[in-house]
């Protein structure tokens, strides 16, 4: 029953949601919310998901039946095979949270430590293991510091740290550059980079469409708990809806000259124009566009 | 074997929680500064009442400041756990969230064991100076030698210390499924009181004519535990209580703390975290 950290088989399905669906029940009158609604979710080891959406579309409540935190009302959820609820999958996960907070009585490197020791490291490779990865995200010279000083991009590196303690198949990482200074972000982003030059699996949400462009390998855009798109960045930016033309070679009154003539045959005068990133685009498109 | 470590970590960590919170260490400082200074509260000079007044005064703090202890410790430390979403990050680990209960409560339960044994040891040390001074005073009322049975006082500092466990299990009970620290902390008080209550309730159910009121007096009996129970040596008797005495308590107060205990599991296995 137990999972092999060190087999990294990319035919592997990594995580699989089917048909999940999550409601909530909220005031005194018991309202229903649906926060998720049949998400079906697949991604293969080794690759590398950006799951879209804006606030509240659902992606931390997917995450969170993911590992087990909550209960679907209705589908399933595995990691590896098994449901999320299963010790035995979540010892191959790796786990950052939204705005992580941690222990702040703790230094960095007893949170780690901590954390290692839940994960079952044994007295002999933790110490290793714990100095590996707080060097590894940058925190080698503040790991004796309490966690109630670090700053925000700090308490990421942290959260970093911690997830990758037991060297996990799969990391989960749920907006991990959100409220960090760009200085901060870019450094998360780098980290990122390098687990993926590892070939390690991950999941993560963002809202920085940029940066998930130029990391991931799937991305799905969810909006009211709805997966209203997934695919490859080469299938998703190759939707026969969104077909791109190369103008850079035009000069300014090549420019005019094709605008004129889309207007002459009737086509909206914003049909040619300077646009946001390519992935921007299809996600405003499409989260504009899903009914509610 | 890898779930008693995981256990044992969490326990300790709830422990190290625990020794650095501000309000705790003011509850016990208040509890040892109210045992140390009980002998200054009057101008006692009479021999063994004085005695007898040091001990209810040490045992009366240990059982009150305790029970806030055990209560206030209970629900921070669950709760802020569940506010930080700390406990998000560990669950996400291989740990089961039975063994996050029993982790809080055992580390919860060693906070309540250092309070017990430490504040023990003290009014064993005031009743001990007091009863030698006495002595040297008042040699006639001590011709019998000394009066302060102090096995007496460890066994009724060990009771304090389950009946703690058993309030601690019945706070984390409701933790297990409230929505805000303040409601079981106030429900914990709750308990407390009705726990210390309970003989009342108890003689007047089984003298009611009316089924109805036995029946629910009974279920009230049944539901909550009886703390009066748990006082069973004051530490001035001239023996310890009968073994069988304190099997039956012990058993008692381990039975309610192991229920309370599972049915904080189920409850907290069901919650969304």
């Amino acid at each position: 029953m137990a999972l092999n950290p060190s087999a990294r088989a990319p035919d592997r399905c990594a995580v699989e949601m089917r048909g999940i669906v999550k409601d909530f029940f909220v005031g005194l009158r018991g309202s229903r919310v649906r926060a998720l609604d049949h998400l079906d979710l697949r991604v293969a080891a080794g690759q590398i998901f950006g799951l879209l959406g804006p606030n509240g579309s659902g992606k931390s409540t997917a995450i969170r039946v993911l590992l087990g935190l909550i209960q679907p009302t209705r589908g399933e959820a595995r990691l590896f095979g098994l449901p999320g609820t299963d010790i035995h999958a979540r010892r191959a996960v790796g786990y950052l949270p939204e705005s992580p907070r941690f222990h702040e009585y703790l230094s960095g490197r007893e949170l780690v430590r901590f954390h290692g020791r839940l994960c079952g490291l044994q007295r002999a490779s933790l110490h290793a293991r714990v100095e590996a990865v707080l060097a590894w995200v940058g925190l080698g010279e503040a790991a004796d510091r309490r966690v109630e000083a670090y700053s925000r991009g700090m308490l990421q590196r942290l959260g970093l740290a911690q997830a990758l303690v037991h060297d996990p198949m799969l990391l989960v990482l749920d907006e991990p550059t959100a409220g960090v200074d760009p200085a901060g972000a870019a450094d998360m982003m780098a980290l990122i980079r390098r687990l993926k030059a590892e070939g390690r699996t991950i999941l993560l949400t963002s809202h920085l469409l940029g940066q998930v462009e130029e990391i991931c390998d799937r991305v799905g855009i969810l909006d009211r708990g709805r997966l209203l798109l997934e695919g490859s960045l080469q299938e998703l930016v190759g939707d026969a809806d969104h077909r791109w033309l190369n103008l850079g070679s035009l000069s300014a009154v090549e420019l005019d000259e094709l605008h004129s003539w889309l207007v002459a045959r009737g086509h909206p005068a914003a049909t040619l124009s300077a646009g946001p990133a390519r992935l921007d685009r299809i996600y405003l498109n499409r989260v504009a566009g899903n009914p509610p | 074997m890898a779930v008693l470590q995981r256990i044992g970590i969490l326990a300790h960590n709830t422990l190290r929680a625990a020794a650095r919170q501000r309000l705790f260490h003011l509850i016990i400082l208040l509890a040892f500064a109210l045992v140390l200074g009980a002998r200054w509260f009057r101008e006692f000079n009479f021999g063994a009442p004085e005695l007898k007044f040091l001990a209810d005064c040490g045992l009366g703090a240990m059982g009150f400041f305790g029970a806030a202890l055990a209560i206030t410790a209970t629900g921070q430390l669950f709760f802020h756990e569940l506010e930080t979403r700390t406990a998000q990050t560990i669950l996400a680990k291989p740990v089961r969230r039975s063994e996050f209960i029993l982790g809080k409560l055992l580390g919860v339960g060693g906070l309540l064991l250092g309070f017990c044994v430490a504040l023990a040891l003290l009014l064993i040390a005031v009743l001990w100076s007091r009863e030698s001074e006495l002595m040297q005073q008042l040699p006639e009322a001590f011709e019998n030698g000394r009066q302060v049975n102090y096995a007496g006082v460890l066994l009724a500092g060990a009771l304090q210390w389950l009946k703690l466990i058993v309030l601690a299990s019945l706070t984390l009970l409701v933790a297990s499924f409230a929505q805000s620290q303040l409601f079981s902390v106030l429900a914990g008080f709750a308990i407390l009181a009705i726990g210390h209550l309970q003989h009342l309730a108890h003689d007047a159910y089984r003298r009611s004519a009316s089924a109805a009121v036995r029946l629910l007096g009974g279920a009230v009996v049944s539901a909550f535990p009886r703390f009066d129970i748990f006082g069973v040596a004051d530490g001035l008797d001239a023996g310890l209580p009968a073994g069988s005495d304190i099997a039956r308590v012990v058993a008692y107060g381990l039975g309610y703390a192991g229920i309370a205990c599972a049915l904080a599991i189920f409850s907290f296995g069901r919650r969304e975290i």
